[in-house]
């Protein structure tokens, strides 16, 4: 089992996410995301940035996320944290965030682009779907899982830009979750923590 | 004229999907989220809390929120209490479910924040209920119960006149400057609770 440490910003819906029962035992370590600096990160194989934890916290620690990846640690980049700004190879596309489209008859149109990855062994596309707040571009021979439309990525696995690998996603179901809202989000982070503790994150290449 | 409004800057993430209250309000200003405790808070008649706060930064720095509740001040927190914070505040208690009748928001006593505002506006926002308040955090005895969510109508918004000075505005969800560009009844609140927040202490 992969040893993980979650990022607490002190938001109520981080507090729910991270202390409640439902989770609380996917969580090896709970660290204060103002304590980060300080933090000694060596008993960390992934290191979880929960949902809109802000920029202005995690920028100021890039030398610390670089670090980990030199080792070979995994950071996953929850949606609605700005990976763009403190990881490598990060580019983003805001949008506007759609809402409404199950009530007024449309789609997200999110679609697997892996379907056979091991991911989808956990986390059903459909538990995946409620609303992102934009999308990726993935890194060249990184993967996308799940993109919207052919705009780009909403969760993709990069192993090939540092020694480590970045998991990164717009999606945000600490955010959901922990406000009481929106099942989907719950039965994500069902799916997500044991693929993060102990699924394969990154797929085999296909035989040639 | 005095900016009379202090507004925490939301911990947000990196969406642009809340709203810039005080862009709005010439009274109304915005410091940093963790620049609370270092700032003049003399001119101030209010201070407006967002729900994307570091409740553990606030709870670390109540000395001084007490300290401008002790001289009249006035605090309006959205949320859910999750971290010790000031001794008026409790645990959030959700809901035991979600259903419509569940959701539906009650007016348990009149209040000026409120004026005007329909009940039923509260409860659905396009047509879906659930985003008012889906629980609340508990009152201290002595605070009076403006809104209620559910079938047993718990006070999802309170209004609390502290013994020792102060008063304290709770709403147990988003920020109620949601609200801002509302054009049904709701739309009557953020003016109303700018009005509210930065008038004179009687």
């Amino acid at each position: 089992m992969r040893r993980l440490t979650a990022l607490d910003a002190g938001t109520y819906y981080h507090h729910r996410t991270l202390y409640g029962l439902r989770f609380r035992d996917a969580f090896d370590r709970i660290l204060y995301v103002r304590d980060l600096p300080r933090a000694d990160l060596s008993d960390t194989d992934v290191l979880f940035v929960t949902c809109r934890t802000d920029p202005s916290v995690l920028v100021p620690n890039r030398a610390v996320f670089d670090a980990f990846l030199a080792r070979g640690g995994t950071v996953v980049a929850m949606g609605s944290t700005g990976a763009h700004a403190w990881l490598p190879s990060v580019r983003w596309t805001d949008t506007a965030t759609n809402f409404w489209w199950w009530k007024e008859g449309g789609s997200l149109d999110l679609h697997a682009v892996a379907p056979d990855h091991p991911f989808f062994g956990h986390v059903p596309l459909q538990d995946a779907i409620w609303h992102h707040h934009g999308f990726y571009d993935v890194p060249e021979g990184a993967t996308s899982l799940i993109d919207v439309g052919d705009y780009g990525s909403v969760l993709y696995v990069d192993a090939v830009s540092s020694p480590g690998t970045m998991i990164v996603t717009a999606l945000d179901p600490c955010y959901h979750h922990g406000s009481y809202f929106m099942p989907a989000t719950t039965r994500f982070l069902d799916g997500f923590l044991p693929w993060l503790k102990a699924g394969q994150l990154v797929a085999e290449p296909a035989p040639a | 004229m005095v900016a009379r409004c202090l507004f925490l800057k939301p911990i947000k993430g990196a969406g642009g999907d809340l709203p810039a209250v005080t862009e709005r309000y010439r009274d109304a200003v915005e410091i940093d989220h963790y620049a609370l405790h270092e700032t003049d808070l003399s001119p101030f008649r209010a201070i407006l809390l967002p729900a994307h706060l570091d409740q553990r930064y606030f709870g670390s720095i109540t000395g001084v929120v007490e300290a401008f509740l002790d001289r009249g001040g006035r605090l309006v927190f959205n949320g859910h209490v999750a971290w010790p914070m000031l001794t008026e505040f409790a645990p959030f208690e959700p809901l035991s479910s979600f259903r419509l009748d569940d959701l539906a928001i009650h007016r348990l006593a009149d209040h000026p924040v409120f004026e005007g505002v329909a009940a039923e506006h509260l409860t659905f926002r396009r047509g879906v209920a659930g985003f008012y308040a889906r629980g609340h955090n508990p009152m201290p005895v002595g605070a009076v119960a403006l809104n209620g969510v559910g079938k047993d109508r718990v006070p999802c918004d309170w209004v609390y006149a502290r013994p020792g000075g102060g008063e304290i505005l709770m709403h147990a969800g988003n920020d109620l400057w949601m609200y801002i560009d509302s054009d049904d009844t709701t739309g009557r609140i953020v003016p109303q609770l700018i009005a509210w927040a930065e008038r004179d202490m009687p």
